[in-house]
Formats: C-alpha cells, structure tokens, sequence
C-alpha cells in the first residue's frame, strides 16, 4: 500500500491523530485541570474555603451520618433495571457497606454507603447489585454540604477527562480508552516519522512559515514529554483495564470466584455476611491501634481511608488505611479489624511485586501525594500534550490548506473549525463554566445541573461561530475564528476572578497575603491565560495582516 | 526548607545539564556563540558535564523524596528544563554563554 514503512506510519500518525485529536485534547486539557480539582472546588464552593481535615471521629461524628445516607434516586433507578422483580421502598433499604476518603487536600470529607439489594440480577454473570448513596459533609461538625452545589473540579473536571460525561453503554469510557490507545500508537508512529529526533531535540524557530514552526512545537512538546504522554496514557488505561478486560467478572467467572474464596482463606476477611446481627465496637479505638502500628513500622501517617464492610452483621470488619501522603500509591499499610470486638484480623503484608507496580501506576495518575512540585510539573506535562495536539491540528491544516482551496475542497475548512472548537472552544466553555458559577444565585435548586448546561451550551457555540467564521480558509486564509474566541477568553479570564472578588470579597490581595493558595492560585492562573490569550490574538491579527497583503500582491510573499 | 533546597538545585541541575547537552551540537553553539561550533574536545566535555549534570538532579531528587517518588519528579525535570533550554535557544540565546564560558573563551583566545 505505501511504499516505505515511514509512510504507512505516516499515514496512521495523521488519521488517526485527527480523528482520536479532539478526544485526546479534552483528555489532556481536563486531565490537567484534574491536578488541582480539590482547589477548583473550593473555588466553586466559597462555603468550604478553609484549611483540609483529618478524618474525624468515627463513633461521634461519621457513624449518625453513614446512619442517615439514603440511596441516591438515579442508583436506585439504575439497580432497578438490572434485576428481576421490585426493588424494596427506597427509604427503607438497609446499608451494608460505609467508606470515607480523604486526602491532604480535603477540607470536606467525601462519604459513601452501599445498599444491599436482595433481588436477584437478570445478568446471571452478576452476583450482587448494589444501590448507592453518599453525603460530602464539612469535618468539623457535620453539615452537609448540598449536592446542588457542584464539584466542578472533582465532580465534573475529572470525571469529563475519563468518561466526557457520556454513560450510555459506558461509551465515554471506551472513546477514552480507544484514543489512548491511539495515543501511544501516535507516539511510537510520530517517532518512525521523526528523522531528526536527537538533532532537532532543542529546536523551535517561530520566525519560519507556520508550517515550519508549528510543527517543531509539535515536536519539541512530543518529545521532551514523551516519557509523561506515555505513562499516562498507558496507567490511564491500567486504571480502567477492568472495564475493558472484565477478567474478574464476566470473563473468567468460575476461576474468580475460586480466586475469592482464596482470598477470603487467607486474608479472614469474611467475603459474605454471616446474617446474624452483631453491635459495632468502638472505630476510633481501632483508628488509635492502626496509627500506633504505622508508626512502630515508622510510617507514622494520617487515615487516607476508613471502610466498614458487613456493618452490623457477626462477619462485619472495619478497614483503615494509611493515606498515600509521602509515597505514590494512593493509600496503603490497611489494618483490618473485626467490627464486632475491634480485634485485628490482618495487617496488610508488603504488596507483592505486581500488586506494587500496579499500585505505583495507578497511583502516578491519579496522584494524592503531597508534592507541590511534582504536581506542577503533572500540570506542565498534560499541558505539553494538548499543545502537540493542537499543533498536529494546525500543521494538517497548513500543509493542506493551498491546496484544498485550489480544488474547492472542504476538508481542512471542516477540520480546523473543528480545532477552534476543540482548542479555544474549549478554553471558553471552560472559563464560561466559572463565570457562570460566579453569577448563578446561590439558593438556585440544581445549580449544578445549570453550570453543566451552560458549560456544554458555551462549548457549542464556541463550534457554530468557528464553523461560521471559516470562510477565508476556503481562499487559504486563515479563520478569523482563532483570534476572535482568544478575545473571548481573554475577557472571561478577567471576568471570573473579577466576580470572585465581587460575590465572594477573596481579592487576590486577601488570598494572597494570607497564603489561601487553592483560590489565589485559580485567580493568577486565570489572569495569566488572560494575558497570553491577548498576545496570541494579537500575534494572529499580525498573521491576518500579512495574509492579506499577501492576497492582493503574490509576489510580496516572495520578497 | 533543605526539601525545597535540594530539589530548587535538582532543577538548576537539569537544566544545566539540558543546556550543555544543547551546546555540545553544533547549531546551538553557533547561536549562542557564534562562530565555526564547538572542538571535538569541548563537544566531549561538554556532552560529560550534561551527563554529569543530569546525574546530580537525579541523586538530589532521590535525596528528597522516596524513590518510587523521586524518579517520577526526576523525569518531570527533565521535561521542563528541555522546554527551557530550547525556548531560550529560541529567544535568549546569550544566556547560555556562560555555560558554554570556557570553551569559548578558548575558540575567542
């Protein structure tokens, strides 16, 4: 089909990464503001602007409230489809599992319960499903904080850089996995193509034409972040390898259950309740003997996590694990307790070297550690990645673009409106998402569901204007769509941090002088995309310019 | 406060390192240097300090953070301080002359 095997490769970098681009863009954009989406929320939701928490007290605090959970409407909903017969009322449904997380990051404390379901499944592959509910309360008394008020960097940020919010069938996770995939298909293939790898390793000239310089930014940021594009495309996909090769469901049914009943012989830990009622001891007792154990191992930490599995059943066990702070993995050294009298029943041993890695890579990504740089760093690297991509959008763009408006061709004229909307665009529905939050009366019910709206409202519209404003790409020109949605952000940026101070009176002098980073930080990042965004449009505008000269006088080009 | 120390000197280091490694290849030199490139004996000692260089960041990273850790900010470094050499190659050039000072200096004398 191709001549040489750098031309086939050639071929499949530039197909694919078109297509899977714009998937990918989102992924990495999103993925980079996912490095601080506790700090994105706490700008979101002024009410929880104070210090992180430990885990407070289990007995006096979290037992009432894990009492009070009830299933959330759509899991319930969701588990009703998927077994035979009614599911039992709703607020009468009895809560057999509790989990709370928290990291360094965390002034509130996100908790959750699961909801035994006694009706069986219709997938005979399933053995249980289960209802969930769950509560996000302030730590130091209790309140909770309403579900109206939207996480938008952990609740919406983050999980739009996974699954881009599409649950039909799962089909966002399996878009997401796919372009991964793609990704490091983009990267081995974009390193045949490279003839000048280690030559060119430090080279950027933004004097030369377009073509030339977007495409040595499209290659110093692939290469001198190639080790980041790789490990977090290839643990992005480690992380959802269950969902893509289900061996311990649907797969290999028979050896999981097998492997289960191993597990619970040599751990203890009760796989099944035993069915008879049994009290609940004392859990901050417990939490004391696990934190003694950490530090006689000298690996003194806080409590990352705390689980009650079998709550009030004889088989019932309470785990608590050390929150991953100085290290990767997320969270580790678990000791579990047997609920009803408080005795250890395990001390988690020392993972095994697969478990270790597997714990390492996913903890690479989803990064809880407490390393300021090491985050920053995170942010440079995905932020390297979307500026590849979106480079790879322009080079396809200009290198086609003479002749396509020659033949009349449509293709690039589609593609780069496609790029406005998935690189400014993006920006905009962003920031939009912000100033939205800023502007929204507090009290409205469902202001979360409204934030969303607008974020996906803003982002469409971000696409007809690109679409509508591309019509000097069919002369060569370039879309003036680019530089007008730089503006747009550029105002956005000032507007949010503006409103904060407005609804909130946490002006960047107040924040900064008292050190509150998570909302001065999200301020000054925002006023610096402001800045760059108006040196890029007027770069642009620059660029329009001599485009235009060019258009009436050809040769002056040649000059 | 000696965390913050040791990894602000990992990061001088990997960048550095960068920077000599860029100065080693003959196009850079020019632009930072002018003139007809580096000797072969300054392209070695300049490639060995880069080496040397990258080395240092490494065993200060691993000073600081566990080491599962360490690599991992190690890495990052290198990244960041291959974008900042290159970006200065592309608008400060000058900058880099102390780095490429004595070698220089002898192809001057």
């Amino acid at each position: 089909m191709f001549s040489s095997f750098r031309l086939s490769m050639t071929w499949v970098h530039t197909w694919f990464g078109l297509v899977l681009g714009y998937v990918l863009m989102a992924c990495f954009f999103f993925g980079s503001l996912s490095v601080f989406d506790r700090e994105i929320d706490r700008w979101a939701i002024p009410e929880t602007r104070y210090e992180p928490q430990p885990m407070p007290s289990f007995d006096k605090l979290l037992l009432p409230i894990f009492k009070a959970i009830e299933p959330r409407q759509e899991s319930y909903d969701e588990a009703q489809k998927e077994v035979h017969g009614p599911l039992p009322p709703r607020e009468k449904m009895v809560a057999g599992e509790f989990g709370a997380y928290t990291t360094h990051r965390d002034p509130v404390l996100s908790m959750f319960s699961s909801f035994d379901v006694p009706n069986k499944p219709k997938n005979p592959n399933v053995d249980h499903v289960h209802v969930f509910g769950g509560v996000t309360i302030d730590p130091r008394d209790g309140t909770a904080i309403s579900d109206d008020k939207l996480k938008i960097g952990s609740r919406f940020f983050y999980p739009l850089h996974y699954s881009l919010h599409l649950h039909w069938l799962d089909l966002g996770y399996w878009i997401v996995g796919f372009a991964a995939l793609i990704m490091l298909v983009a990267l081995v293939t974009g390193v045949v193509m490279h003839r000048k790898i280690f030559r060119e390793f430090f080279t950027f000239r933004p004097k030369k034409q377009t073509q030339r310089s977007v495409l040595d930014l499209h290659n110093l940021t692939g290469v001198v972040a190639l080790p980041f594009h790789f490990f977090f495309a290839f643990t992005g996909l480690v992380i959802f390898a269950g969902i893509y090769l289900p061996v311990t469901g649907p797969m290999f049914k028979a050896q999981a259950e097998a492997h289960e009943k191993i597990e619970e012989e040599r751990t203890g830990l009760p796989h099944d309740p035993a069915g008879v009622a049994a009290p609940l001891a004392s859990v901050d007792a417990m939490v004391v003997e696990a934190r003694r154990r950490w530090a006689e191992r000298d690996m003194a930490g806080e409590v990352g996590f705390l689980g009650v599995t079998h709550y009030g059943d004889a088989n019932g066990y309470v785990s608590v694990y050390r929150a991953g702070t100085d290290r990767v993995t997320l969270t580790g050294q678990g000791i579990h307790f047997r609920a009803s009298t408080g005795e250890v029943i395990l001390e988690d041993p020392q993972p095994s070297t697969v478990a270790g890695i597997d714990d390492w890579l996913t903890g690479l990504h989803l990064q809880h550690f407490r390393h300021w740089l090491l985050r920053w760093f995170y942010v440079l690297g995905g932020l390297a990645g979307c500026v590849c991509i979106a480079t790879g959008f322009i080079f396809f763009v200009e290198k086609r673009k003479r002749q396509h408006a020659r033949s009349g061709s449509a293709g690039v004229r589609v593609v780069d409106a496609l790029a406005v909307a998935a690189v400014t665009g993006m920006l905009v529905a962003t920031v939009t998402m912000l100033v939205a939050n800023r502007l929204l009366p507090p009290e409205l019910p469902a202001r979360g569901d409204w934030e969303e709206r607008i974020f996906w409202l803003a982002w469409l519209l971000a696409l007809l204007h690109a679409g509508w404003r591309s019509a000097p790409m069919a002369r060569a020109q370039r879309s003036p769509a680019w530089r007008a949605q730089c503006l747009a952000l550029a105002v956005l940026c000032v507007a949010a941090p503006l409103l904060n101070w407005i609804t909130t009176g946490d002006h960047l002098f107040k924040t900064l002088s008292k050190g509150y980073w998570p909302v001065a930080g999200l301020d000054l990042v925002l006023l610096l995309s402001a800045g760059i965004a108006v040196l890029v449009a007027r770069r642009l505008r620059h660029g329009e310019a001599a485009e235009g000269v060019e258009q009436e006088n050809p040769e002056a080009s040649h000059a | 406060m000696r965390d913050v120390l040791m990894l602000a000197a990992a990061l001088v280091s990997s960048a550095g390192g960068m920077a000599w490694l860029a100065l080693a290849m003959k196009g850079h030199w020019q632009q930072v240097c002018g003139g007809a490139g580096p000797s072969r004996a300054a392209v070695l000692a300049l490639r060995t300090l880069g080496a040397l260089a990258l080395t240092a960041s490494l065993w200060l990273c691993l000073a600081v953070d566990h080491p599962s850790m360490a690599v991992l900010v190690w890495v990052m470094s290198l990244a960041a301080a291959a974008l900042a050499v290159a970006f200065t190659l592309t608008w400060r050039p000058r900058w880099l002359r102390w780095w490429a000072l004595p070698w220089s200096a002898a192809a001057a004398g």
